[in-house]
């Protein structure tokens, strides 16, 4: 029983602090380290934030670098795809431009009815200035099982703040949660840590829940309030973060939420500096 | 005789490699496109292998480090995927260091203790000293998966090791 207890006294001890050949650091050794710079960083001594956003930054451009092949090779294949289809395209598109010459006009109309209605309610946003949404490239989109947020290749230098709203196309695509100097962290509507306030078309008010799927829910409808399939979903702006009226997506048969935009299909992205001198962060 | 020695420094510096580009680059195991719950934590496989098999192309430096920049690219707190792997690290070398020949069953056995004890602490830590929050379940279908696939790397990493790099040492 003894010599038992002996041998695994041995072995444990060896195997936290046995060093040698390829191994110039114990596991203990390394085992403390870690857990100073996991204290560290989760308790935000003052040198460590500059620290990590300086690390953030190299590892992101050597990530951009690093996944290279992986994204040209999908490249290729999608290059040559497209090639192979360019008569039936250019067809489809010349069909599609006299198609949107028609709703041109019609936009126009709507354009200047919705001017006139705005000045009527006389809202906040009405001469919100435009020139402050930066233009960002995605630097990073690794799919994690646990979180899902991207790394864009604008920082503190640009003007970019924790809590920024970020869009493509017009469309709600998340919030800036990390800032480094020269990147920044985008967490996307559907991370399992990602609420926002939102209306829907028909008045109601919800919070857009992301489960880390690629369709979100909604929570905190109103009672008796039932989902039925292509609810527009835009953003209340209730927390100050996102322009009241942003669109998210649509419900579904399911009662989940499709986004406009895949999370998964993102290469640029826009930046709104504007919300963050309105709110306070 | 030189070429042999380049190209057998090659190939044990080959899971290493695979270690480091797996956790900075874009590249992810995880088939959640085609099937949502398939989420999988390959770099502990990889370490957990090689840690047993032939700790000498897994140094523990290596293996710090390649937490750290996974940690920052995953967005983790620091040091904590390095942790994580210490703890594998620690239960590879003590299954090592009191047996003398394993076997798949064996390995898949103490891979599932091994891979306990590093998501308890890992998930723990990151749920009482961050903002980020995760549910059991998608911890658990990780797990699950996760230890569902070590047979089939095992198999291959073994099928590596046999070809490319030795035997294992006594």
């Amino acid at each position: 029983m003894s010599v038992s207890r002996d041998d695994f006294s041995i072995a444990f001890r060896s195997a936290l602090l046995q060093r040698g050949g390829a191994q110039k650091f114990s596991v203990l050794s390394l085992i403390l380290l870690a857990l100073i710079i996991f204290f560290l960083d989760v308790y935000g001594v003052k040198f460590t934030k500059p620290v990590r956003g300086f690390i953030n930054d190299v590892v992101y451009r050597v990530t951009f670098l690093a996944s290279a092949p992986t994204r040209f090779f999908p490249e290729i294949g999608k290059d040559f795809s497209n090639f192979l289809n360019v008569k039936g395209e250019n067809e489809r598109l010349k069909a599609e431009i006299e198609k949107y010459k028609l709703l041109e006009l019609n936009v126009e109309f709507l354009k200047d009815e919705n001017k006139n209605l705005q000045k009527i309610l006389e809202t906040e946003y009405f001469n919100q200035n435009l020139s402050n949404i930066i233009l960002a490239k995605v630097l990073v989109d690794k799919n994690s099982p646990f979180l899902k947020s991207i790394i864009i290749n604008k920082g503190t230098s640009t003007g970019i703040l924790k809590g920024m709203p970020v869009t493509k196309d017009n469309y709600l695509v998340g919030r800036i949660v990390e800032t480094n100097y020269l990147s920044s962290r985008v967490l996307l509507l559907n991370d399992l840590n990602s609420r926002i306030p939102v209306t829907l078309n028909q008045g109601a008010q919800a919070i857009l829940s992301g489960g880390g799927t690629s369709k979100p829910v909604l929570e905190y409808l109103p009672e008796d309030f039932e989902i039925t399939e292509g609810i527009n979903i835009f953003a209340s702006g209730k927390d100050g973060i996102f322009t009241p009226g942003t669109p998210i997506g649509k419900t579904n048969n399911e009662g989940e939420v499709e986004l406009f935009i895949d999370p998964n299909q993102l290469s640029f992205v826009t930046v709104n500096l504007n919300i963050q001198e309105k709110g306070n962060f | 005789m030189a070429k042999n020695s380049i190209l057998n420094k090659i190939y044990n510096t080959g899971p290493l490699i695979l270690l480091y580009y797996l956790c900075i680059s874009e590249v992810d195991t995880n088939l959640e496109n085609v099937f949502e719950i398939f989420t999988l934590n390959f770099q502990i496989i990889i370490i957990y292998f090689w840690v047993l098999k032939k700790p000498e192309v897994m140094a523990n430096g290596h293996i710090f480090l390649a937490g750290l920049i996974n940690d920052v690219v995953m967005g983790f707190p620091l040091g904590i995927s390095s942790l994580s792997y210490l703890i594998i690290i620690f239960v590879g070398t003590y299954v090592r260091n009191k047996s003398v020949n394993t076997t798949i069953a064996s390995d898949w056995f103490t891979f599932l203790m091994a891979m306990v004890l590093s998501s308890i602490l890992f998930f723990s830590l990151l749920n009482n000293f961050s903002d980020l929050s995760f549910p059991l379940t998608k911890i658990g279908y990780n797990m699950f998966f996760t230890l569902f696939m070590f047979p089939i790397f095992w198999l291959l990493f073994n099928l590596y090791q046999i070809t490319f790099v030795g035997p294992r040492d006594v």
